[in-house]
């Protein structure tokens, strides 16, 4: 009996293994996974739920269009950065005009207390975080963070650490001669680095129509010179989550990573100038 | 994705996703999206398959960080996937069931049997799908496991979330209510 009931066991498994050959499975599209990384990359930043009102829902237009950007542009983006010969690195192009940062949402986290309107420590109002003292800043942000070595730019007049979202330190520069200004005028130079990497991540970034990124070389590493109209973009924090850099653009940015930080220097020194500068910090 | 020719083990995609990067985590979904959409489909028939298996993806990617470095990447896939799959099922409120792809869609390594034995090869294999589509969920899911997507055992108990000791006991009585489905004349359910 027992012998009976598995050889009826064997043939019942044989013919659900050819049963399991013939089911109408749907097949996945050729596109999968680059939906997936899509997907992944429209995923919202959580927040901490004593930060204040959700960024999601607190500023519902604009994270609807970055979304919107980030799906329909995002195969443009592999297809440019590939094109440029970056791997690792992926542009969007084409941010609509209108989409810009509203400067009301941007100053809202950046007055460190005691300053006013005029008055102000350069760099308040650009939305990079807390002011510190030069001295505390690698305490504040938890990670070394480089300073340029080359003489003409001397020391920063102000430091900022940002920490909810995710880890970026701020160094900026007032106005002076050789350093002129900015689109914001009492900037000269503002160099910014984030804990996290676009060497090998997924790195994606909105900019506006006209404006150009160039590819170039920091110290061997990969870089893009991006000129033109307002900006932001996304970076790989170091738990692996995107966090969207939606500080104040105030001029011409050059873009780059060590493999572990990214960094971005704003002037209007003019490429070269930039470059001399980003590979002199130390 | 290779070096030298290489292609990386999924230990090594998983720990240069964990850091950030997404296109190693690319390469693991084109390596497993095949049996996850199959798997969402076996859940959930009438789902959007795909777009289950999308989301599972995304989801797991979310939870790399609580993966298991060692442990093998799949079955811990597959119980993200068969989670929403699941989810989906109850939000429709009902369960669709599973359909025979057309004789036409034959895979090309089939051998090309001879008419006769076509066609009943073609009903054996109706008649025991629409014994397994009477089957409950419990039963037709540690089936498909086993059978469908040809998981082992312990990758089985991980996919669906049981012991893997249930898994021998659940897929012993799936079998015999399977049994029990197609009756006293199909001793088997197939003269095979």
């Amino acid at each position: 009996m027992s012998d009976r009931r598995d050889l009826m066991t064997a043939g019942l498994e044989a013919g659900l293994l050819e049963l399991g050959r013939s089911i109408a499975y749907p097949a996945p599209a050729a596109d999968f996974a680059s939906r997936v990384a899509q997907r992944i990359a429209a995923r919202p930043v959580p927040r901490p739920w004593w930060s204040g009102q959700s960024r999601l829902f607190g500023r519902p237009v604009r994270r609807a269009a970055l979304v919107a950007v980030v799906l329909l542009l995002l195969l443009a983006a592999v297809a440019a950065a590939v094109g440029l010969g970056l791997p690792g690195l992926r542009i969007i192009f084409g941010f609509p005009p209108g989409v810009t940062p509203p400067p009301s949402a941007i100053t809202a986290t950046a007055s460190p207390p005691g300053t006013g309107a005029s008055g102000a420590a350069p760099g308040a109002g650009l939305g990079l975080g807390g002011s510190v003292a030069l001295g505390r800043i690698d305490a504040a942000a938890g990670f070394h963070v480089l300073r340029p070595t080359d003489p003409a730019v001397g020391t920063p007049d102000a430091a900022y650490v940002e920490t909810t979202r995710g880890r970026q330190a701020s160094l900026v520069w007032s106005t002076r001669p050789g350093l002129p200004a900015t689109l914001e005028p009492a900037v000269g130079l503002l160099l910014t680095q984030y804990d996290g990497h676009l060497d090998t991540g997924f790195f994606s970034k909105a900019i506006g129509g006209g404006t150009t990124a160039e590819p170039v070389v920091v110290n061997g590493s990969n870089a893009y010179w991006v000129s033109g109209q307002p900006h932001f973009f996304f970076y790989t924090g170091r738990s692996g989550e995107f966090v969207e850099d939606d500080s104040r653009w105030v001029g011409d940015a050059l873009l780059w990573s060590d493999g572990t930080y990214t960094y971005r220097l704003e002037s209007s020194l003019g490429r070269e100038t930039a470059i001399r500068i980003a590979e002199s910090m130390r | 994705m290779t070096v030298e020719g290489r292609p990386l083990e999924d230990a090594e995609l998983i720990e240069r996703a964990r850091r950030g990067e997404v296109m190693p985590y690319e390469e693991l979904v084109r390596r497993y999206q095949d049996v996850a959409v199959r798997t969402a489909h076996l859940i959930s028939p009438d789902g959007d398959a795909e777009d289950a298996a999308q989301e599972a993806f995304v989801k797991a990617y979310a939870a790399l960080g609580r993966f298991r470095s060692g442990s093998p990447f799949r079955p811990w896939l597959l119980r993200i996937v068969a989670n929403e799959a699941r989810n989906r099922r109850r939000s429709a409120g009902r369960r669709a069931n599973l359909a025979l792809r057309a004789a036409e869609d034959r895979r090309p390594d089939d051998a090309a049997p001879s008419p006769e034995s076509a066609v009943l090869a073609s009903e054996r294999r109706a008649v025991l799908l629409a014994a397994l589509n009477a089957l409950r969920d419990d039963d037709r899911e540690v089936i498909s496991a086993r059978y469908f997507l040809e998981l082992s055992e312990s990758e089985t108990a991980e996919a669906l979330g049981i012991p893997r000791g249930t898994v021998k006991s659940r897929l012993s009585r799936a079998l015999d209510r399977l049994r029990t489905q197609l009756g006293p004349g199909e001793p088997g359910g197939l003269h095979v």
